[in-house]
């Protein structure tokens, strides 16, 4: 975990409502799949917590939904060129054992990102089948990155691509085909739920990323918690984001 | 180069900069980003005798220059941070055992556990997240008084500080309270009662609804209320709200502080402290101070 002065290389729309923010640091980080950033936006006393889309040593992308006033200032006054304060990396991030060879993805929104950087750790050493979810067409991004994958299915709401309904159903009408030794997934709470379900009594071990309204993203502030089943509360910066779904309370 | 060090009840501390209670946890995280014996001490996370949850996510919310929090002292318990904290935290710099009551016996029993253990205990009487105790003891200075009584009758050892809040009717009389009951020092402001609300959802954005405003838009409001109860006590006052620069540090010092808290903006910018010990070292050389403690109380 570092505190860098990035110069920021790219900041573009890739999608309706979502940006694809380039940064380079000074030099080589380490980043976990799975991990995040908190990226300081001036004017707004707190950083804002991202996913690490891709990172390729010093080049790392974040991609980020317009939600408020804070990602609308990161979009519209940060451009190329300009420097960017960012605490990074944080977070446990995603782990694929040595025996996990066959690895299911399953998306929605703005949770296929760290997805991305699950695809780019693992593409060519494990079967990778990612399933992601849009609201349509519109909101589908990053096709590259998501056919690195050996298994492609792209899910919308609204049908006006691929198929007809949400990324758990989608992926739910081929795992028995695709067997997974392990599935890990990132999205919104009622899809995690959905996706709790669907797998319950499968004997799949099932990784899910949560998100949370931070404060300090390193820990020390107690604010990002989440419920655990057994009723203690862990910090989903420091302990997660990523959890095993039958560890939290989603 | 100006001696920042000070002595505050009996105790030196080498520098006037302590992140503040809840924006620091017991200093382990920001010790990975820095080595936080630089530190004049630590104010640590909230302690109760007994562990707590806390309140319902989202706990934390934004306003324009000012956060909101409702963590509701989430906090291991005072045996878990004596057992695995404390001599850590001991090695490294002063340590202000933050600690929160729902009775008067909570808060005596706890100053009890800590005496002789830690450098200072800070009183929390102030939390504004909590359904009974914290600010209900703060808010009056027949109360005030005491609380800080019964805590100061359990320290033998260990200087008492206790923490005020702002949401008051006079903070003149309630620091003279904290001082008649016993307090070794004041700390003052806790943060202030506010409310934000998600107009499309038509939803206060915590889920406590209410929470505690804090950073620097409440700066100037804090500064008039350290300067008010500075002059009403003979005892030290740390002095917090807003502060993000040596500057603003300077300008506590200047209205009656003798050391002063960072609390928000360390989220903001991860190495605050560090950066305002600096700046102080700065300002006092730039302006011929050669002691910090010159500073306190410097209004002309």
């Amino acid at each position: 975990m570092r505190e860098v002065t990035a110069t920021i290389l790219e900041n573009i729309r890739i999608a309706e409502n979502i940006y694809s923010l380039t940064f380079a640091t000074e030099d080589e980080l380490k980043v976990r799949p799975g991990q995040f950033c908190m990226v300081g936006v001036a004017g707004f006393p707190l950083r804002r917590p991202i996913a690490v889309c891709k990172a390729e040593g010093e080049r790392i992308t974040v991609c980020y939904q317009l939600k408020g006033g804070g990602t609308r200032a990161l979009a519209e006054t940060y451009k190329q060129g300009e420097k960017l304060s960012v605490l990074l990396p944080l977070g446990n991030g995603f782990y694929v054992g040595e025996q996990e060879q066959r690895v299911a993805l399953v998306g929605g929104g703005v949770g296929i990102f760290p997805l991305i950087s699950v695809i780019r750790a693992y593409q060519g050493k494990k079967q990778l089948f990612s399933y992601m979810g849009f609201r349509n067409r519109a909101a589908y991004c990053m096709p590259y990155e998501l056919q690195r994958s050996d298994r492609l299915v792209v899910a919308t709401d609204d049908g006006s691509m691929g198929y007809h309904g949400t990324s758990v159903q989608a992926f739910m009408e081929e795992i028995e085909e695709i067997k997974p030794d392990i599935i890990l997934s990132c999205g919104p709470v009622p899809m995690l739920h959905a996706l709790k379900k669907a797998t319950e009594g499968r004997n799949i071990p099932v990784y899910v990323s949560l998100e949370e309204r931070m404060g300090c993203g390193i820990g020390a502030c107690l604010v990002c918690v989440c419920e655990k089943t057994d009723g203690a509360h862990a910090r989903v910066c420091k302990d997660g984001p990523v959890f095993n779904i039958n560890e939290v309370a989603l | 180069m100006a001696d920042l060090s000070l002595q505050l009840c009996g105790v030196k501390l080498k520098n006037p900069v302590i992140p503040a209670s809840g924006t620091f946890g017991f200093g382990r995280e920001f010790n990975e980003l820095y080595d936080i014996s630089c530190l004049g001490g630590v104010a640590t996370k909230g302690l109760t005798l007994k562990p707590r949850l806390g309140n319902p996510v989202p706990r934390i919310a934004e306003g324009k220059s000012v956060i909101l929090n409702a963590v509701g002292l989430q906090n291991p318990g005072v045996e878990a941070f004596i057992e695995n904290d404390l001599e850590w935290l001991k090695s490294k710099t002063r340590v202000l055992a933050n600690v929160a009551g729902s009775t008067i016996e909570d808060y005596s029993e706890i100053c009890a556990r800590l005496d002789g253990l830690v450098d200072f205990v800070e009183l929390n009487i102030s939390c504004p997240n909590v359904k009974c105790g914290g600010m209900a003891f703060g808010i009056r200075p027949e109360t005030i008084e005491e609380v800080t009584r019964a805590a100061k009758g359990s320290l033998k050892r260990t200087p008492l500080i206790v923490k005020l809040s702002p949401n008051v009717e006079s903070i003149a009389l309630n620091a003279q309270a904290a001082e008649r009951g016993g307090a070794d020092a004041i700390s003052l402001v806790n943060t202030f009662t506010g409310m934000v609300i998600d107009i499309e959802k038509r939803k206060p954005l915590l889920a406590n609804m209410t929470g505690g405003v804090s950073g620097a838009g409440i700066k100037p409001i804090a500064v008039r209320m350290v300067y008010e109860a500075s002059r009403a006590v003979h005892i030290p006052v740390i002095g917090m709200g807003g502060i993000c620069t040596a500057e603003d540090a300077v300008e506590f010092l200047m209205a009656g502080a003798t050391a002063v808290q960072v609390g928000t903006h360390n989220f903001t910018d991860t190495f605050a402290c560090p950066k305002i010990i600096a700046g102080l070292h700065d300002w006092c050389d730039r302006h011929g101070v050669s002691h910090v403690t010159s500073l306190t109380g410097a209004l002309q």
